[in-house]
């Protein structure tokens, strides 16, 4: 509770120009922010890039924040659009050069099938390969391990919504998962 | 396998994965970046007001610099062609006014030439009041003879008629009436 009335006094105090509050954002919350685009990028390890992002447009979005939600929650919906962009722009880059990348990704995972021996790496591509509508409620609830109330809230969608999505991505990954389950 | 079976495997899979690199958020180019972002906001509006500007301005002058001259000589060649539809037009007006003045003029002349038909001949007329008097006369005459006796002034009756109208049927007549009155008087 403390932290939420500090967190909108810092929104104050940045509304009125000082921009020390914002540096106290960034300290409070940059570590948790980045962990969060780690996963829903499927764990690149280097996320400053779009961490910077986030709070370039946490920076630029902050005097219109109302306070609705705590202020962890809304970065968490800005670190959602920051990492879906991402992706999308990963995902266009690579469609351009699709067929040798197919070669490239067909010939490296048929490599790791074999080579890797790391089950929870098997664990983690397995979960960076679910779609987003699958990929991020997984990632908030179970890694970030965030209420079903902030949840929904971050990604815009209902209760029920998310435990559907939440139910079809874990039959997904005891799917994708079966071989190492059964092992 | 259930939802907490999942979510242990998951963290697991998580705690052993490279961690998100220690972040350095640099706030100075995050400063930069958005006092850009600030700018491009405030300034693309009115770059493209601009370039619009330009542009409008640019086909503006092609418009003027290459249309001229057809423009010129289809609006020339419109006029002309106003010129002669407007001759011909008047010529055609000429003749309905033309046709119409005749039309009237001939309706006139026959309306007067009805008129003249129905007017009498007037020395008809003259002819048939002459005989009517003179029948008078010669009537009047025979009544005085005949009825009232009076003798002298039928035969002044019918010497006015011998004398007004010679020519007359009635002269005839009172002439015959004379000549009986002296037979009778002898």
């Amino acid at each position: 509770m403390a932290e939420i009335i500090d967190d909108e006094f810092l929104v104050e105090q940045f509304s009125r120009g000082d921009e020390t509050a914002f540096e106290r954002i960034v300290e409070r919350y940059s570590a948790e922010v980045a962990a969060l685009a780690n996963r829903l990028l499927g764990w690149p390890g280097e996320v400053e890039d779009v961490t910077q992002d986030i709070f370039l447009a946490a920076f630029l979005g902050l005097k219109k924040f109302r306070c609705d939600c705590s202020l962890r929650t809304w970065l968490f919906t800005i670190t959602i659009n920051k990492c879906r962009t991402n992706r999308y722009k990963r995902w266009l880059r690579l469609r351009r050069f699709s067929q040798e990348i197919d070669k490239v990704s067909f010939s490296s995972a048929c490599e790791e099938k074999y080579v890797d021996a790391d089950e929870f790496k098997h664990v983690r591509r397995a979960v960076a390969a679910l779609p987003a509508k699958y990929r991020e409620p997984v990632v908030l609830r179970y890694l970030q391990e965030l209420g079903t109330d902030e949840t929904s809230r971050i990604l815009g969608i209902s209760k029920n919504t998310l435990n559907v999505r939440l139910s079809r991505a874990r039959k997904r990954l005891r799917e994708d998962l079966a071989e190492l389950i059964e092992s | 396998m259930t939802e907490d079976e999942i979510k242990i495997l998951l963290q697991q899979a998580d705690k052993t994965a490279a961690g998100a690199a220690p972040v350095r958020v640099n706030l100075s180019a995050i400063r930069r970046r958005a006092g850009r972002k600030n700018m491009i906001t405030l300034v693309a509006p009115l770059a493209a007001a601009a370039v619009l500007m330009v542009a409008l301005s640019i086909s503006a002058l092609m418009f003027r610099t290459t249309e001229p001259t057809q423009e010129q000589e289809k609006i020339a060649l419109l006029e002309t062609r106003i010129k002669q539809l407007q001759a011909r037009t008047d010529a055609a007006l000429g003749l309905i006014q033309e046709v119409l003045d005749e039309e009237r003029r001939r309706s006139r002349l026959d309306e007067l030439q009805a008129q003249l038909a129905s007017i009498p001949d007037p020395l008809e007329e003259i002819r048939e009041q002459v005989d009517k008097t003179a029948f008078i006369l010669v009537y009047q005459a025979d009544r005085l003879y005949n009825e009232l006796n009076q003798t002298d002034s039928a035969v002044e009756n019918y010497n006015r008629v011998i004398k007004l109208f010679p020519e007359n049927r009635w002269a005839k007549v009172a002439r015959q009436r004379l000549s009986e009155i002296e037979n009778r008087k002898i």
